[in-house]
């Protein structure tokens, strides 16, 4: 075997002019909170970094004092990727801010076929007030429907300036569009970073707190569980089987019988992939998982993953 | 102040008062005269140069649309069907079968150094009668090396199994675009750019780097002194300082024997850097070197099925294409550019985007009224006739993609968007009758460079299989040649300075063997190119 190096997380933030991902990606950039991200950008254009957070900038490149940093594309995203991938080190995580009309299925594939590179999620932005009116127009409406209908996360944004008639009519529309996706409504897309991310693993030092700490603590729940055993491989995917949307995400490194190479665990609303860790830290068997507060039923994740 | 007067045996000017002549006085690179041998020494003391004496001088040609990769592509090997010549003038005959090509690598496998990897461009498997090739036939060639065979459209690549080993491709790899086998095992075609990429970043093949290098400067010169251009376009550069710097000097030497004119990426910076920027660097200029156009995309292809059609869409029923800028962002920028007067170049291929081009430069010229913007649409091969009709009233230009008829054009009434539709396809006849400026383009290194074979493809519409594609859209021999010279100068803004030997221009010739208009329209482009003049400095043909 050779030495394989963990692969760099990628998550793609994708949605048509104005659906706020320029906000979402200052939100996590000004919210880091530790992790180091690398956010790729068409231009720098509309990014309202402000000035207190840039420590360098650099032609394309600006570094921010807490560690993240923003790269403009120049309007090609694979000599942008040769350059991340290039440097060393890498950051914790990857993010590419499509162009409004980018497919992200095609940013994705990059992320599947690259070794060095893997998908973490694909994450769309609509503007609640003009998302109908966008996904009728003719030129771009079938582009819009393909970026949502390829899309594990749906960011609702602006919801707080339509009625709630018309955010029915807008969330039934994209029901139908993207089946598979999770919906969430947001303002200013302040989404937390743990679900724009993906939730950070405690190692076995670190014990994983349990806490709804931080920002979005009215909104969203988090519940874990750890394991001192291997699992039932079989048991176990149909216990994410059952979760059926009840989670936004789940991460987790689990053993199964049979086999001594630990597993990695990363659910993003319907989509799951279980593959070998390929990180080199110690880190504790079980799983973290965030939700709505609403529907995140602790008590049902218990039974549904103590029995596995 | 040493004035030469050229003698040859006939001289087409382009210039309607003065069509015909034999001889040119060219003083510190102008055209001081034309006309015969009386009329041109009557400025005085001279210089007779009788190398042209047998010869016929048209306009230098000028190409609107090529790329400067169209020289850094022969770093790789030629296994294209059609014959190609490169830019030392070796004949590369088209591989009409798999093993011709097996062999033509095999060759070049025994005489490089091993690890190096082997890199093929220009591959036609469709031409190829037998059956589609895998990595099994690049592992005949070489087991240890790898080998990578980029196809024709830059889209697809077929490589052997030590590439795919780099890329750790398996039967478990699950990716758009890695094509397996019957066993399940990748079977090393890989389609598109993230199936690609892997492979390029870890080769270091990288095609914009690969248009940067001096040598690939000096390679696309030497690729259209072959054909007889004098000035052409390289339409998509980044154009950073450096990069400015590197093209300022290179073309800056007598040997270099062409004038450029490289055309800035609109997309990669917000429009109003991207203004400032052409604006900052067209002040960098020189004879040789003309800089201040932008070049913006819209679609993708039409053969790629990228292209944005109109209903009712692909004819083999493919999803509508892709844009690289969203209709209502094009307006935004077009409107900024034209705001600081910089000339643009937009790329369309298929009906809506041209309609959406159209709809941006309509918006940008009610805001902001541009007398003579000269805006020209960049392939635009599918715009029909109330689109020309509107290009008219806008002031737009056609830069038309004629090579395709003859390249593509079978595939197109079969496959991509119909007889009807593909009759109409880069309609030369239709943008004159409609008084729109017209100019036809080979987008080298797409096809092969050559103003000769473009103008013929105008005039001939022959597809690759012998059908006429659109006979109604023929061009004349004569509308033809000047969509290869002042066409394309007035879409540059080069007009009064090429494309045409008249007095006071530069003294850009092509230097052809035999006069095109005593040869059949059929066989304008077997006239052969002696070489060019540029500036007044003979460029002949390296052997
Ligand atoms: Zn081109």
């Amino acid at each position: 075997m050779t030495d394989i190096q963990p692969s760099l997380p990628l998550t793609i933030i994708s949605g048509y002019l104005g659906s706020g991902k320029t906000t979402l990606v200052n939100h996590l950039l000004r919210n880091a909170n530790g992790r180091r991200l690398m956010v790729l950008v068409n231009d720098f254009g509309d990014l309202p970094i402000d000035a207190d957070l840039i420590q360098s900038r650099d032609g394309d490149m600006i570094n921010l004092a807490n560690g993240c940093a923003c790269c403009s594309m120049g309007g090609d995203l694979f000599n942008a990727l040769v350059d991340v991938l290039d440097q060393k080190p890498w950051p914790d995580h990857l993010l590419i801010e499509a162009s409004g009309v980018a497919d992200p299925a095609r940013i994705a594939n990059i992320a599947l076929a690259e070794p060095d590179l893997k998908l973490d999620a694909t994450i769309a932005l609509v503007d609640a007030e003009t998302f109908e009116n966008h996904a009728d127009d003719p030129l771009i409406g079938e582009t819009l429907t393909q970026q949502l209908a390829v899309s594990d996360l749906i960011l609702i944004n602006k919801s707080d300036l339509v009625e709630a008639k018309a955010m029915e009519n807008v969330s039934f529309k994209l029901g139908t569009i993207a089946p598979n996706a999770t919906r969430i409504e947001t303002q200013y897309a302040s989404l937390p970073l743990d679900l724009a991310v993906g939730l950070e693993l405690a190692s076995s030092e670190k014990k994983a707190e349990h806490s709804d700490d931080g920002d979005h603590s009215a909104a969203y729940a988090k519940w874990s569980i750890s394991y001192d055993r291997p699992l039932d491989r079989e048991a176990f995917e149909v216990a994410l089987e059952r979760l059926d949307g009840r989670v936004l995400r789940l991460k987790g490194i689990v053993r199964f019988k049979g086999n001594d190479t630990p597993q990695v665990i990363q659910l993003v609303g319907r989509r799951h992939s279980i593959a070998a860790f390929d990180g080199a830290e110690n880190v504790q068997n079980g799983l973290i998982a965030i939700g709505f507060k609403g529907s995140l039923d602790r008590s049902l994740l218990d039974e549904i993953f103590s029995n596995v | 102040m040493s004035t030469t007067i050229f003698q040859a045996k006939n001289i087409v000017t382009m210039d309607p008062n003065n069509p015909q002549a034999t001889h040119v006085a060219v003083q510190d690179g102008r055209i001081l005269g034309v006309g015969d041998y009386q009329q041109t020494s009557s400025w005085g003391e001279h210089r007779l140069d009788k190398s042209f004496a047998g010869k016929t001088l048209l306009p230098g040609f000028v190409e609107g649309h090529a790329h400067l990769l169209a020289g850094g592509m022969w770093k790789f090997l030629y296994v294209g069907y059609q014959d190609r010549i490169d830019p030392d003038g070796r004949l590369w005959k088209g591989v009409l079968t798999l093993e011709n090509v097996l062999e033509r690598m095999r060759e070049v496998d025994a005489e490089m150094p091993a690890e190096t990897p082997l890199i093929a461009w220009g591959f036609d498997p469709i031409f190829l009668m037998d059956r589609r090739p895998d990595r099994n036939d690049f592992d005949s060639v070489s087991k240890t090396r790898p080998i990578v065979v980029m196809h024709s459209n830059f889209h697809l690549m077929t490589v052997n199994s030590p590439t795919l080993e780099l890329a750790q491709y398996s039967a478990s790899s699950n990716v758009d675009g890695i094509v397996k086998g019957d066993a399940g095992e990748p079977n090393g075609e890989l389609q598109e750019m993230a199936a690609m990429f892997p492979i390029m970043r870890r080769l270091g093949i990288d095609f914009r780097e690969l248009g940067r290098t001096r040598d690939a400067v000096e390679a696309f010169g030497r690729v259209c002194n072959r054909v007889g251009v004098t000035t052409a376009t390289d339409l998509i550069n980044d154009l950073d300082d450096e990069a400015v710097e590197n093209l300022r000097d290179i073309t800056g030497t007598d040997e270099y024997p062409i004038r450029l004119v490289p055309m800035l990426n609109a997309l990669s910076q917000t429009p109003p850097e991207t203004a400032k920027r052409a604006v900052a660097i067209k002040a960098k200029s020189t004879e040789k070197l003309h800089l201040g156009g932008v070049k913006l995309l819209t679609d993708g292809s039409i053969q790629a099925f990228t292209a944005r059609l109109k209903w009712p869409g692909y004819y083999n029923g493919a999803p509508n294409g892709i844009w690289n800028i969203a209709p209502e962002q094009l307006k935004t920028l077009v409107d900024t550019l034209n705001q600081s007067g910089v000339a643009m170049h937009i790329h369309v291929n298929g009906d809506e985007a041209v309609e959406a081009a159209l709809d941006a430069v309509e918006y940008a010229m009610v805001n902001h009224p541009t007398p003579d913007h000269r805006i020209t649409l960049q392939h635009c091969q599918m715009a029909d006739k109330a689109q020309y009709r509107r290009m008219k009233r806008l002031g737009v230009c056609a830069n038309l993609f004629s090579n395709h008829i003859y390249y593509f054009g079978d595939q197109h009434a079969a496959i991509t968007i119909g007889p009807d539709r593909a009759s109409r396809m880069d309609g030369c006849r239709s943008a004159l009758d409609n008084g729109v400026p017209l100019a036809v383009h080979s987008d080298a290194p797409v096809t092969p460079m050559g103003p000769l074979t473009c103008a013929w493809a105008a005039c001939n519409r022959l597809t690759a299989s012998g059908e006429v594609l659109g006979a109604e859209e023929c061009i004349s021999v004569e509308e033809a040649l000047h969509a290869v010279t002042l066409g394309p100068a007035y879409t540059l803004k080069l007009d009064g300075e090429v494309g045409s030997i008249e007095v006071g221009k530069w003294a850009d010739f092509a230097v052809l063997e035999d006069d095109p208009f005593a040869v059949e329209p059929s066989k304008l482009k077997d006239i052969e190119v002696w070489g060019t003049v540029l500036g007044g400095v003979i460029h002949k043909i390296d052997d």
